[in-house]
């Protein structure tokens, strides 16, 4: 399936895939206006450092046995059979938290106003992701795991 | 192939989605004496709260029985199994054949043994009908007793009070969630409820519950009278494990089952609240009577049902709890009674945070998260995978602990992290 990948030989560490992905889950989708909204649009997305110097930008790895989905006792959570993608229906969520207590990464964030969960949806209104096209070295991949492989492959040689 | 199923609640829909996801054609029957089964159960506390309707209890829709061209046998009790004749006798004495059977029959809740307990006003809380008939004598409520102070407990105590009763819950231990979490996070979390008008006497139990026609009343040890006209017992669940034991098959206090979700008859397996199977934290069997055990046990079954060799890693206690606003989470063992166990604790008193891990030669074994709870899932990872922590061990219990701190532990690991996705993850590591 199409998902985010994050070279970690090329992440700063700089958290522009975070800045970018909550003002594109903002209302307004403008920086300068998302930053005055309330509630304040929530990043599905984190810069994360694996050691000084070594940094990971991580989301939704949309697993394929993705342990949310097992834990949804409300039935929000769920796999899109054509795409592979985990997705969350809003409408059902109760916010039990129990997705939350399951996933392996820690990837997924609370709207504690509307008491929901959300997560990574891929960007589904964008033919790339906001933080993809955010990430200032490219470390961030838009595709498949062989285009992934890929593309590291031709760096090496590059 | 005739697969058939006992009980159609997460255990049984997910067997029945595992199996129909590679074989489209044999026939899978489902057995369940309720009428309705595809509600969550895990919802009817919010549906008594008054936080969803109806309408949202549902998980799967009402054709998930034709979609997945189920013989669905609704509002029937399984009564006796003939392991010999591969057979089920049915409450209404038909006959149901099976190649390979599914028991995920449940748990029922443990009703306390003193005098008065039929008394109309009295109610468990597990399932849509009880939901149902407490929310119907409701009008005439206006204070409760809650007799245990478990989860079931102190959810119908926070549904009954969002309802506007007067409710006061009585806990026999001396703390509350004692089965779930330390007394340090239960004792944040009981002042947390106490100062939004619940009422929570712990050390106290009932010895009788008085009223004619209806609840009037209960008595407890002491002897002191709590009048009530609702009174909601909430002393944890046991397996239904009768048709098994009847039938020959192993049972301890579950169902026992190895794992591939076989029990010890070679055709007739086990998943969900009603089995007992390996724990991964206690190294050895337990009951977690949790949802997201039930579906993956459930999956699990289906797949070995259907011949395939699916191994489940094991289970763990697992629980996630909000109450007014504050949200609890524990993994694993959160009391640990032998000295070969350590504790790290931090605690936040202005930020009312209160976070444990466990550990076991430097290993996670357990955690309790209370008001910071995002980054327990990563805690989750490292005990099913069995990391030593020794190197990461003084930061888990940071704010900014995140998955980036365990990707180089990741990397190193000899063992565990099966899924693709850690490794996608640490290609260019």
């Amino acid at each position: 399936m199409k998902k985010i990948y994050c070279n970690i030989k090329k992440c700063l560490g700089c958290g522009s895939c975070e800045i970018a992905c909550a003002v594109e889950h903002s209302k307004s989708k403008k920086l300068n206006k998302a930053i005055e909204e309330s509630p304040l649009p929530i990043k599905r997305r984190k810069a994360q450092f694996v050691m000084q110097g070594v940094a990971i930008s991580t989301g939704c790895h949309h697993c394929e046995e993705a342990a949310c989905v097992a834990a949804c006792m409300s039935g929000a959570m769920y796999k899109d059979k054509k795409t592979g993608e985990t997705k969350h229906d809003k409408d059902k969520c109760v916010g039990c938290w129990m997705c939350i207590m399951s996933c392996p990464f820690g990837v997924l964030a609370r709207e504690k106003q509307e008491k929901i969960v959300v997560k990574c949806d891929l960007c589904a209104d964008r033919e790339v992701p906001a933080c993809v096209e955010a990430c200032p070295t490219g470390a961030l991949l838009f595709g498949t795991l062989k285009e992934f492989e890929k593309k590291l492959s031709s760096i090496k040689k590059g | 192939m005739k697969y058939v199923i006992i009980g159609c609640s997460a255990a049984g829909v997910n067997a029945v989605e595992a199996i129909r996801s590679k074989d489209k054609k044999s026939k899978i029957t489902v057995i369940s004496d309720e009428k309705k089964p595809l509600y969550s159960r895990c919802l009817i506390s919010y549906l008594l709260a008054g936080t969803i309707d109806n309408n949202k209890l549902w998980y799967r829709p009402d054709s998930f029985f034709k979609e997945n061209k189920v013989d669905a046998l609704l509002g029937v009790a399984a009564e006796k199994i003939d392991a010999d004749k591969k057979e089920i006798i049915l409450s209404n004495k038909e006959k149901v054949k099976f190649d390979k059977l599914l028991l995920a029959t449940g748990a029922a809740p443990k009703m306390e043994n003193i005098p008065g307990v039929a008394t109309k006003g009295v109610f468990p809380l597990r399932t849509l009908n009880q939901t149902l008939e407490i929310q119907s004598a409701l009008a005439k409520v206006k204070h409760v007793a809650v007799l245990g102070g478990g989860l079931i407990g102190l959810r119908a105590a926070y549904a009954l009070k969002s309802r506007g009763k007067e409710v006061s819950v009585f806990v026999r231990s001396p703390q509350i969630l004692s089965q779930i979490i330390d007394d340090g996070a239960a004792g944040i979390m009981q002042r947390h409820i106490e100062a939004k008008g619940i009422k929570i006497e712990t050390g106290k139990a009932a010895s009788k519950i008085f009223g004619k026609d209806s609840v009037k009343s209960i008595v407890l040890g002491d002897n002191s009278e709590y009048g009530c006209e609702l009174v909601i017992i909430g002393k944890g669940v046991s397996p239904n494990i009768k048709i098994a034991k009847d039938a020959g098959i192993k049972t301890n206090w579950g169902v026992v089952s190895n794992e591939f979700q076989r029990t010890s008859d070679d055709n007739i397996f086990a998943a969900g609240d009603v089995c007992e199977s390996y724990d991964i934290a206690l190294e050895g069997p337990s009951i977690n009577a949790i949802w997201p055990v039930a579906c993956e046990q459930g999956r699990t079954a289906g797949l070995n049902m259907l011949g395939e060799s699916q191994a489940y890693d094991g289970s763990l206690a697992m629980n996630s709890l909000e109450f007014f606003g504050l949200p609890v989470i524990s993994i694993g063992i959160t009391k640990p009674k032998k000295d070969i166990y350590k504790e790290i604790i931090k605690k936040d008193e202005v930020k009312n945070i209160y976070k444990k891990i466990v550990l076991r030669d430097d290993v996670i074994v357990g955690a309790v998260f209370l008001n910071s709870i995002d980054s327990i899932g990563i805690v989750g990872t490292l005990i099913k995978n069995k990391v030593n922590v020794s190197s990461i061990k003084d930061i888990i219990l940071e704010d900014y602990f995140d998955y980036g701190r365990i990707a180089n532990l990741i990397k190193e690991a000899k063992q565990g992290f099966k899924e693709q996705e850690f490794k996608e993850t640490i290609m260019t590591l």
